[in-house]
């Protein structure tokens, strides 16, 4: 900041001017002193200040007052606008990515999510939402080596799982492939299916993609993007739940038993 | 600055400049000082988004281990301690996850776990397990396990558990300054070491019951 003093030869005190030009608004002087000073000295003896010093009338006292009751004001202020407009917390835009990877189907008809101790028929092979059993299938990074009810693989879905299953013929090699990018990883489960019409599909809630090979870079792109992102349920677990394998869903008696057997 | 006056009065159009100029710096350092105070968040491939991610993860197991505990669990103390740990670290999952959301980053990372701690691929065991995780026949085996042996094989994965997890905390610790991570990590640091000697104890007391 740089103020510089008014012309000496006017003899005018207290003159705080800023740059060379008058602020807009400012009032031509009423009445004053004897002499013409500048416009925009305020004019009139209705403050009179006392000098503080001898040599000098340049008031500092109301000068530093002003200046620090301003720049603390504006401060708040400029502190609020920035917490108002500051960029990002938007979350990250996994929808946008998802829906980028070539191939990939995005149901967006109304998936149930609504329980039930039935099997259920689902319009997706391997299904990718709607009615579901109780209870999720366990998809702590669980690779299953048979096939696992849908019903419960779709309450892991709800959850925030990426499902990722395959065909009985798919190579040892690539079965253990798939299986790398499942073990240890909760939110993550396997398992193959049977009558399916591609090598491997991947499945999340109301998302899917089918691939020929494990080495398809989509199945890193499809997880990325979707795992977790994809719940219906946020902060959803994959712990507990069945572990059992199967075609049917766990009846009423067999998910209290399960309870039963969890409580000991 | 050397002017003298007789007649000590405020210039107007000095004055509005003055606050115009007092305006416009009040802005700056107001900005300024809240950049400051909110730094840049932390990038994808920093210390604090892996531990963000890796450490979830790792919480995730412990909460599936404890939860056993807290159901299953022979003796009183096993199951309090696996209710405490399973709703506890189940809440900092929570945490962890809304900063990856604060700081727009995805949970979902192509690196590998630990990536973000120095020789962090060499503290991986059994493939890609981190520090202290038990590998899925040890978690089958505490599924399935019936009356003392679950206190017994609980206590035992999640005493190793925990000292992985310290391990990790550790190694955060040094490679951050978000204060947000270090208030956490810190936590969870000073936790898990009571809970280690807790249950530490209880072993011996256990063993004699």
């Amino acid at each position: 900041m740089s103020i510089s003093t008014q012309g000496g030869e006017q003899h005018r005190p207290n003159v705080v001017k800023v740059g060379g030009k008058p602020a807009a608004g400012a009032k031509p002087a009423t009445g004053g002193g004897a002499k013409t000073p500048p416009k925009g000295v305020k004019g009139g003896p209705k403050k009179p200040i006392t000098p503080v010093k001898v040599n000098q009338g340049r008031n500092w006292g109301p000068i530093a007052m002003f200046a620090a009751v301003g720049l603390i004001a504006v401060g708040i202020i400029g502190w609020g606008a920035w917490a108002a407009f500051r960029p990002g917390g938007a979350g990250y835009d996994w929808e946008t990515r998802a829906n980028a990877i070539d191939g990939i189907t995005h149901v967006t008809t109304e998936l149930k999510s609504n329980h039930t101790y039935n099997p259920e028929k689902y319009d997706q092979n391997p299904p990718v939402g709607g009615t579901h059993s109780y209870v999720w299938q366990q998809c702590m990074g669980d690779v299953y080596e048979a096939p696992i009810p849908n019903e419960h693989a779709v309450h892991s879905l709800e959850h925030g799982a990426v499902w990722i299953t395959y065909r009985k013929d798919l190579p040892a090699d690539q079965v253990a492939a798939l299986a790398a990018k499942v073990e240890g990883k909760e939110m993550m489960l396997m398992s193959p299916v049977e009558n399916l019409d591609k090598p491997i599909s991947l499945q999340a809630w109301s998302y899917q993609l089918k691939v020929d090979n494990a080495s398809d870079s989509r199945i890193d792109d499809f997880i990325g993007a979707l795992r977790v992102n994809a719940t219906q349920e946020p902060g959803a677990t994959c712990q507990g739940g069945n572990t059992a394998t199967g075609d049917k869903p766990l009846n009423e008696q067999q998910v209290a038993a399960l309870t039963q057997q969890q409580q000991g | 600055m050397t002017d003298v006056g007789n007649s000590p009065r405020f210039s107007t159009r000095g004055l509005a400049l003055s606050v115009a100029l007092a305006v416009l710096v009040g802005l700056a350092i107001g900005f300024g000082v809240t950049r400051l105070a909110a730094p840049a968040t932390p990038a994808d491939d920093s210390a604090a988004a892996g531990f963000a991610r890796d450490m979830s993860s790792h919480h995730a197991q412990a909460v599936a281990m404890a939860m056993i505990a807290a159901k299953k669990g022979n003796a009183h103390e096993v199951r309090v301690l696996g209710e405490d740990i399973a709703l506890t670290q189940q809440a900092q999952i929570g945490i962890m996850g809304q900063w990856l959301r604060d700081w727009s980053l995805n949970i979902n990372s192509d690196a590998k776990p630990m990536a973000w701690m120095p020789d962090g691929d060499k503290s991986l065991t059994n493939g890609n397990l981190m520090p202290g995780m038990a590998t899925s026949q040890e978690m089958t085996a505490l599924e399935n396990a019936t009356g003392k042996d679950v206190d017994r094989l609980f206590l035992e994965m999640m005493i190793k558990h925990h000292l992985g997890g310290v391990h990790m905390v550790d190694a955060v610790l040094t490679q951050t300054d978000d204060p947000d991570v270090l208030w956490l990590a810190k936590g969870m640091k000073a936790r898990q070491q009571l809970e280690i000697s807790e249950m530490q104890k209880l072993q011996t007391t256990l063993a004699k019951r």
